[in-house]
């Protein structure tokens, strides 16, 4: 398990506040300072590296299997079919 | 491509009507009064909704939860987004204007009188699941890279089933997110509802979905 290196420097996050927004790290939800004071903590904290890796690696991977969908080869005839008559009706 | 040539129709008459992706007889019926702001002239229809059916499906696949009700929801918010593409507005995102209208379609015709439950518990399961589940498995080393590895082993229909497994209202924010690429901004938009609650559920999807992955990895002797 992981150990937790105590941070409580006003530049950066301490570990719990970094592992807090690290959904929102991955996503780039956070905002420019909010960015720098977890990469901040990331440059110094191996434990919490560790954990932001995993959940990066499950979250492309997820993203990559949940992906490969590809479209039934009939649908595209049936939907070019259907919009047809709404086009000569006048489509609105 | 199947689409029908008139649906891509350019012509002059079209063009003085400011709305150009329209066909001929269907630009004769409307006035420049009834969109005020008409689509991009260099765009069609066709153009626009083309790349986005195969994503559009694996997201109707989710919704809905079987092959033929996902093509129904395509064929069907297609056939929406086409009655309802001159209130589309230049310079606005396509992509989740559609998609509003097919999860719109969803929620409207296939949940009507259904009460839906998902499989995944929504008590918490705790933050960074897998990685402690991994952890306490001994498969976690400085050298070694665990969730590769765990992820090496679960293959696309073990993890669509986990996806499947949560209940409608995160299963939905989850979908978008993970197959689409929406922003927390966007999926707001297309679901109407505010990105703090766009970020709290997918936070909990999260959790539940890494717990439904566990479940699924355990029962199968991956874990």
């Amino acid at each position: 398990m992981r150990e937790s290196c105590n941070m409580d420097r006003l530049d950066r996050y301490t570990c719990d506040e970094a592992l807090r927004r690290v959904e929102d790290f991955l996503d780039r939800e956070l905002t420019a300072d909010e960015m720098r004071m977890v990469e901040a903590h990331l440059e110094t904290c191996e434990a919490c590296t560790g954990q932001f890796l995993f959940e990066r690696q499950v979250l492309a991977d997820l993203k990559d299997k949940l992906r490969r969908v590809a479209l039934p080869p009939d649908l595209l005839a049936r939907i070019s079919r259907s919009l047809e008559p709404e086009a000569g009706l006048g489509g609105q | 491509m199947a689409f029908p040539s008139h649906l891509t129709v350019l012509g002059p008459i079209a063009d003085l009507t400011g709305l150009g992706w329209l066909p001929l007889a269907v630009a004769a019926l409307v006035s420049p009064a009834d969109s005020p702001t008409p689509p991009p002239a260099s765009s069609t229809f066709e153009s626009l909704l083309t790349p986005l059916l195969a994503p559009a499906y694996g997201t109707a696949l989710h919704l809905a939860r079987n092959r033929a009700d996902a093509e129904d929801l395509v064929q069907e918010a297609s056939l929406q987004a086409f009655r309802a593409f001159h209130t589309f507005q230049t310079g606005t995102n396509f992509k989740a204007w559609f998609f509003r209208i097919l999860t719109n379609c969803f929620i409207s015709r296939y949940r009507k009188g259904r009460k839906e439950r998902g499989d995944v518990s929504l008590d918490d399961a705790p933050d960074l699941f897998l990685y402690t589940k991994t952890a306490e498995a001994g498969t976690y080393t400085a050298e070694s890279n665990p969730a590769q590895a765990l992820m090496a082993k679960l293959g696309e229909e073990q993890v669509g089933r986990a996806l499947d497994a949560l209940p409608l209202e995160y299963r939905s924010v989850a979908t978008l997110y993970f197959i689409e690429d929406f922003s927390y901004q966007q999926i707001g938009e297309v679901l109407e509802v505010p990105v703090g609650t766009v970020r709290s559920r997918l936070h909990r999807a999260r959790k539940m979905l890494q717990k439904a992955l566990y479940g699924i990895a355990h029962d199968e002797g991956i874990l």
